[in-house]
């Protein structure tokens, strides 16, 4: 269990816990409920990265506590 | 300067007609490609020329999130903003279907709630196929009707929030709309009474055990069957609300669903029954354990085909089985046979079933996990593993 933490830079920055072998999808779902946004709007980034759904955070290699970019569609 | 609603344009729901796009949206619209060039400067008439070329509908798709022509012509539509009557033209016409589309599109976002339903409902019975871009870029078929229900039952399509519009029975029951008259009323009388007999004899057919014979030509099963011709009696009056509620889903699924609503009725009866024979034949005997399965598949394979409301035959499943349970369990029998052959397999079965019941760790003693594992099971996730 890794906990992952998503900042927007524009006052919503978000903590969520998940597994490692979830998808980018699943992340997106359990932001949205914390954030209010619909899970097809957001994009998660590392710097121009934007991050395929169908990866695992395993496969990005996302460890415990990393902060990533969240942007919207 | 491009980007400008039309002055003269009146404002939607208390806002700037253009605004129903939200922003991200609307700013990638404006550095479209096709919107530059395509939909400059277009007018209602040679909005017709530009709707009648496009092929597919969608929102936006890729990584980018690219928005697809439809939208633009949507765009270029709110900002114009024709008269209502050439948008009624849209959709009455019947050799574009993307024409159609496009107008029904408009008038749900546009539209005040009556003309949404009057105008949309006639489009129930359109069958045509569709081309829809998904959000990953691939094509996949759908159809007007289709289309249509989403966009008089849902409150997001094509990635734009639709209006909120009231409900159709809240506008019947102050009369400003006539109840809704389906294309297929006629059909349905004689349609369902023959599926009914074809039911009986399928069922009958599959050589099912006595019970389920006697269940299927119980008194209650006629009884059904005479409420359900009942029902369709004062089908006008009384049951309106119910009908309603199933023509929210969608014209084609309605008729569908009444009959099988009742028939769930009859068929969840029999389906507890068999589940708590399965429960304590499991406990009991093996050969009762692996007969009462198989009724039960096969009962739920059934079900399954025929029945689409699954939701609700399911949760009152759920419901009444632990009261049935509870009723059945102090009927059981203490036959001394089926107590010996039953304590062997009882632990480890039980315990087996146990383990399932607990899996989703909603009851972990850290109750932010326990909340977390909550979240995930709602969204049908597998719970944190530390």
């Amino acid at each position: 269990m890794i906990e992952v933490v998503l900042n927007d830079r524009l006052g919503k920055k978000v903590r969520v816990k998940c597994n490692e072998d979830d998808t980018i999808v699943d992340l997106k779902k359990l932001v949205a409920t914390q954030t209010g946004t619909r899970p097809d709007k957001i994009r998660i980034q590392k710097w121009y990265n934007i991050y395929k759904d169908h990866i695992t955070l395993k496969d990005y290699e996302i460890h415990d506590g990393m902060g990533l970019e969240l942007y919207y569609n | 300067m491009a980007n400008r609603t039309d002055p003269a344009a009146k404002s939607i729901r208390g806002t700037n007609p253009q605004n129903l796009v939200e922003k991200i949206l609307r700013s990638k619209i404006y550095q479209n490609t096709y919107w530059k060039e395509q939909c400059f400067g277009l007018t209602a008439e040679t909005l017709v020329d530009k709707a009648m070329e496009i092929d597919h509908l969608g929102g936006t798709f890729g990584g980018n999130r690219k928005p697809t022509p439809f939208m633009c012509l949507v765009m270029k539509m709110l900002q114009i903003q024709p008269e209502k009557d050439i948008v009624v033209e849209f959709i009455k016409n019947e050799d574009y279907k993307y024409v159609r589309v496009l107008g029904a599109f408009y008038l749900r976002l546009t539209g005040t709630d009556i003309d949404v339903y009057r105008y949309l409902e006639p489009l129930y019975n359109d069958y045509r196929k569709l081309r829809h871009k998904s959000p990953d870029g691939q094509f996949t078929l759908t159809h007007v009707d289709e289309v249509i229900d989403e966009l008089l039952t849902k409150d997001y399509s094509c990635d734009i929030a639709l209006p909120r519009i009231k409900k159709r029975w809240t506008l019947e029951s102050i009369g400003s709309l006539d109840p809704r008259k389906s294309a297929l009323e006629d059909d349905f009388e004689e349609e369902e009474e023959k599926e009914e007999e074809e039911e009986q004899n399928a069922e009958l057919e599959n050589g099912t055990h006595e019970k389920d014979y006697y269940r299927g030509r119980s008194p209650a099963r006629e009884r059904d069957r005479d409420r359900k011709r009942e029902s369709h009696r004062y089908r006008d009056r009384d049951y309106e609300r119910d009908r309603d509620y199933d023509r929210e889903r969608g014209r084609g699924r309605d008729r569908d669903r009444e009959r099988d609503r009742d028939r769930d009725r009859e068929r969840d009866r029999d389906r507890y029954r068999l589940r708590d024979e399965k429960d304590y034949g499991r406990d009991r005997e093996k050969m009762r354990d692996w007969e009462g399965r198989e009724r039960d598949r096969r009962d739920r394979d059934r079900g399954r085909r025929r029945s689409h409301s699954r939701s609700r035959s399911r949760s009152r499943d759920r419901k009444d089985r632990d009261g049935e349970h509870r009723k059945r369990h102090a009927r059981s029998s203490t036959s001394p046979r089926r107590h010996e052959n039953g304590t062997e397999n009882e632990p480890k079965k039980k315990k087996e079933k146990k383990e399932k019941k607990v899996d989703d760790g909603t009851d972990h003693p850290d109750p932010e996990i326990a909340e977390a594992n909550r979240i995930r099971a709602s969204l049908g996730l597998k719970p944190l593993r530390p």
